[in-house]
């Protein structure tokens, strides 16, 4: 473009009257060669790109590649949410359940998609925005956006970079093809508050700002996770366990039951003493599965001082002071169940009470499964005859 | 076409879109000035109300979010009432805008373009009034942003099978997406604002908002290919969003939800639901502004067959929803459906039927369909039937369900009714904002479909691929 020669100018435009007389001008316009040409029209029309040699619009192809990869953006953030970073198992599905991810798929493949058309038609392709265009500045604006249409044969940038338009030859083509008037559009002068750098910064200033605040709402809200009003429930008018409260006269929170109330499974046990307990009986059958149990509860609660196979042969130390009975003597295979009963519920000289720590079915079924273990330690050779 | 269209019989020609004579300069006149002058004192007493009624509910918004959820009449089994209803009932109302834009642009329904920028406005601040809803039933709406998927201090994501997740995404996607399209069809418009007005400030302000739009033809190839695909991935779209919001209920396993109906039943009530709320407000729009040639009689008369249709297909939906509890053979479902006939709301389910099926049969009457006393009636009819439907979809169900010990009659609360009120008056408020402050009919688009706007199609007399 030349530098000083007073203004510059960007093109000669012809204003028409109507759609039909446009497109009738355009070819006649075109093969005169004058320079680039370009319509402005209020409305789209159709056919006239072809008229003015414009290439087909490549938005569609943008799209489809933009939407297939929303689509797969989509897929690859929720397997690996779901199935990799955080594995969560939902509906007893696999954990990469693809078809749970389809709906979210589309609705990315639609918004990558949308804001392709939108913003790259506009931005990319279109290269807005403009706001000291020469056309936008011209006299001939306020018509094109509002009924007129006009034809514009621009200025070449000839080969020693020079700006190069016969004026007189694009007004009288442009005449003669049935403009209604013509104006030449000069360049403006590079000024104005509201220039495109202006706004592009603006913009930028914006995107800079809300990508600052967001960063710090987000730090905000790790390091003070519990500021009113994020305070996540953490002051509730609630009563824990144990605490106090002037509300009842005893100064508890917590209430006692009702004299005589009975919890499910701990009925009462009122026999003192051994001998009495001896009249007890297993109610339980001798099952594979009683047994099973009795099993699980003697390894549990029993054999880490009895020994595993109820011998006395003990996994602790010296250091506790105390040795664990031997199950199998004769002594003990002599007791009757209701004994071995009372000393699951009492204890017995440094054995402690197990009955907190073994529900009542439990006890009968480890009696089952001492008596088991007692026959089988003390098996004899008459028993390989069987 | 255009020779033989004077042989064809009356019934067959195409209808009349515009009354008496418009060029493109007058239609800029009639339709740009309303944002140019001050509004009549009929606009601020309507405003003054609409504004009141959002306040109000804005108010006890405030009230909910400082006393909790408590406040509302939701309670075991039904925690789901008046903040889902009015959450399906507006993202339904906005369903036709999106119709209306970009399903009927592609079938080149050339009627479309009158109404169109008008319909669009409703579906974005439909979509806004429903968006408060979820927002406020989360009950600290401050903390919305956790449906998200961002890195966080908790090392945790979204589930993303959960039907609210997709939601969450549908809708949003949905708001964007719709916005998107409005502005893009603004722009041209926003540009003849720009070179008429005479005020610099808002000059500057329109000279942004277009982003410098100069008409240039090789901006409008661009233009015009990316709003044709846009009006293809919004089909998609509009299909796709309330056939997700469906699957809130439908994928859950509660009888009178777990239908594999629900999708394209919730997307057809969906349509009807906006062509009532379209219908409403433009007829109020069109004589409120002076309109009457541009917005004709045609115009509403295809929008009522289209109620009609859309009535016909909910009330085979229902059927349908009665044919498939019985086929299930399933206690629990056939239990379900009875509430909806003569359970405690019965007589809601029947003023359903009635606003939804029976009355909508008057528009087969062709001069009902051309008689504004009665589609008003009609379409306030559907208006509230839609938004009973949603009341016995849900509540219905929900009331009743597996364990009768935890059976429990819903009552709604006057915060309740508040909050609903004030969406409606949020929603009217917006309308009638963008009223006054952008044009309420897309010129641009109005311009393509005027005498001697299209010189290639008109010279293809023989009937050119679109007509």
């Amino acid at each position: 473009m030349s530098e000083e020669s007073g203004t510059r100018i960007f093109a000669v435009v012809g204003l028409f009257d109507g759609a039909r007389q446009l497109v009738d001008a355009i070819p006649r316009v075109r093969a005169l060669n004058l320079g680039r040409i370009e319509a402005y029209t209020p409305h789209p029309i159709h056919g006239i790109d072809e008229a003015l040699g414009l290439r087909k619009s490549p938005v569609a192809g943008m799209v489809l590649v933009m939407g297939i990869v929303g689509a797969i953006a989509a897929l690859v953030l929720q397997g690996w949410c779901n199935a990799v970073d955080y594995p969560t198992v939902t509906g007893g599905k696999v954990l990469f359940s693809w078809q749970a991810f389809v709906p979210i798929m589309f609705e990315l493949m639609v918004l990558f998609a949308s804001f392709t058309a939108g913003f790259g038609m506009l931005i990319l392709l279109n290269r807005l925005p403009v706001f000291r265009h020469p056309m936008l500045l011209s006299r001939s604006m306020a018509s094109i956006t509002r009924d007129k249409l006009a034809l514009a044969i621009e200025t070449r940038i000839g080969e020693k970079g020079a700006a190069e338009i016969d004026l007189d030859a694009a007004r009288e083509a442009l005449l003669a093809s049935g403009a209604e008037s013509v104006e030449v559009v000069p360049f403006p002068e590079p000024l104005g508050p509201v220039s495109s750098r202006f706004v592009t910064r603006a913009f930028l200033t914006i995107a800079v700002a809300c990508l600052v605040s967001g960063f710090a709402m987000y730090w905000g809200v790790k390091l003070f996770p519990v500021l009113p009003p994020m305070i996540h429930m953490e002051t509730q008018p609630r009563l824990d366990a144990q605490a106090e409260s002037s509300y009842f006269k005893d100064g508890a929170g917590m209430r006692p039951p009702v004299a005589g109330t009975v919890a499910r499974g701990h009925l009462p046990y009122a026999i003192k003493t051994q001998d009495e307990a001896a009249v007890l009986s297993n109610p339980l059958p001798r099952t594979e599965p009683v047994l099973r149990r009795g099993k699980k509860v003697f390894e549990n609660h029993c054999g880490v001082c009895h020994g595993a196979l109820g011998d006395g042969v003990t996994t602790l130390t010296a250091a506790y002071g105390a040795k664990a009975a031997n199950l199998l003597t004769q002594a003990f295979r002599d007791y009757p169940d209701g004994k071995i009963y009372h000393v699951i519920m009492r204890g017995k000289n440094a054995m402690p009470s197990y009955a907190a720590d073994i529900p009542e079915d439990d006890r009968w079924a480890v009696i089952h499964y001492v008596r088991a273990l007692e026959r089988a330690q003390n098996a004899t050779d008459e028993d390989l005859n069987r | 076409m255009m020779g033989e269209t004077h042989a064809l019989p009356e019934a067959l020609r195409p209808p009349r879109l515009i009354e008496g004579s418009v060029t493109p300069g007058s239609l800029d006149d009639q339709v740009l000035q309303s944002t140019e002058r001050r509004p009549p004192r009929a606009w601020y007493l309507a405003f003054t109300f609409t504004a009141s009624l959002a306040t109000l509910g804005f108010l006890l918004i405030g009230y909910t979010v400082y006393e909790g959820i408590g406040v509302w009449g939701n309670n075991r089994p039904v925690c789901w009432a008046f903040d889902i209803i009015n959450f399906v009932f507006w993202i339904g109302i906005g369903h036709a805008g999106t119709l209306i834009s970009a399903i009927l642009f592609l079938f080149r329904a050339r009627w479309r373009n009158a109404i169109a920028r008008f319909a669009e406005a409703m579906t974005i601040f439909a979509v806004m009034c429903a968006g408060i809803f979820p927002l406020i039933h989360v009950g600290r709406p401050w903390l919305a942003f956790w449906l998200l998927p961002y890195p966080n201090q908790r090392g945790i994501w979204p589930n993303f099978r959960s039907p609210l997740v997709w939601d969450v995404f549908a809708v949003s996607t949905y708001f964007s997406v719709s916005l998107l399209f409005w502005y893009l069809g603004l722009m041209p418009d926003i540009a003849s604002m720009r070179d008429r007005t005479k005020n610099r400030f808002l000059k500057v302000v329109y000279a942004v908002l277009c982003l410098g739009w100069r008409g240039s033809a090789s901006h409008w190839r661009h233009f015009d290919k990316a709003y044709l695909l846009l009006a293809g991935i919004a089909t998609g779209l509009v299909l796709s969003v309330h056939s997700v919001v469906s699957f809130d209920f439908a994928v859950s396993l509660l009888p009178g939800w777990h239908m594999t109906i629900f999708p394209p039943y919730f997307v057809v009530g969906a349509i009807f639901a906006g062509f009532a709320m379209v219908v409403i407000a433009l007829a109020v729009m069109r004589a409120a502004m002076g309109f009457s040639n541009l917005i004709t009689m045609n115009h509403f008369d295809v929008m009522n067959k289209v109620i009609l249709a859309m009535a016909c297909i909910m009330g085979y939906a229902y059927l349908m929803e009665g044919f498939t509890a019985w086929y299930s053979m399933n206690p629990y479902v056939h239990h379900t459906f009875a509430a909806y006939v003569w359970g405690t709301y019965w007589w809601l389910g029947w003023l359903t039927l009635a606003c939804n099926v029976l009355i909508p049969q008057l528009l087969w009457v062709p001069r009902f369909r051309r008689s504004f006393p009665v589609m008003i009636f009609v379409a306030l009819a559907v208006t509230a039937g839609m938004w009973l439907e949603r009341f016995v979809i849900i509540v219905s169900s929900l009331h009743q369900d597996f364990l009768p010990a935890a059976w429990h009659t819903y009552m709604p609360t006057l915060v309740d009714f508040g909050i609903l009120l004030g969406s409606f008056g949020l929603f009217f408020t917006l309308v009638l904002l963008f009223a006054r402050v952008l044009p309420v009919i897309a010129t641009s688009e109005m311009k393509t479909i005027l005498p001697g706007a299209q010189p290639a199609r008109e010279k293809a007399a023989g009937g050119g691929p679109h007509e």
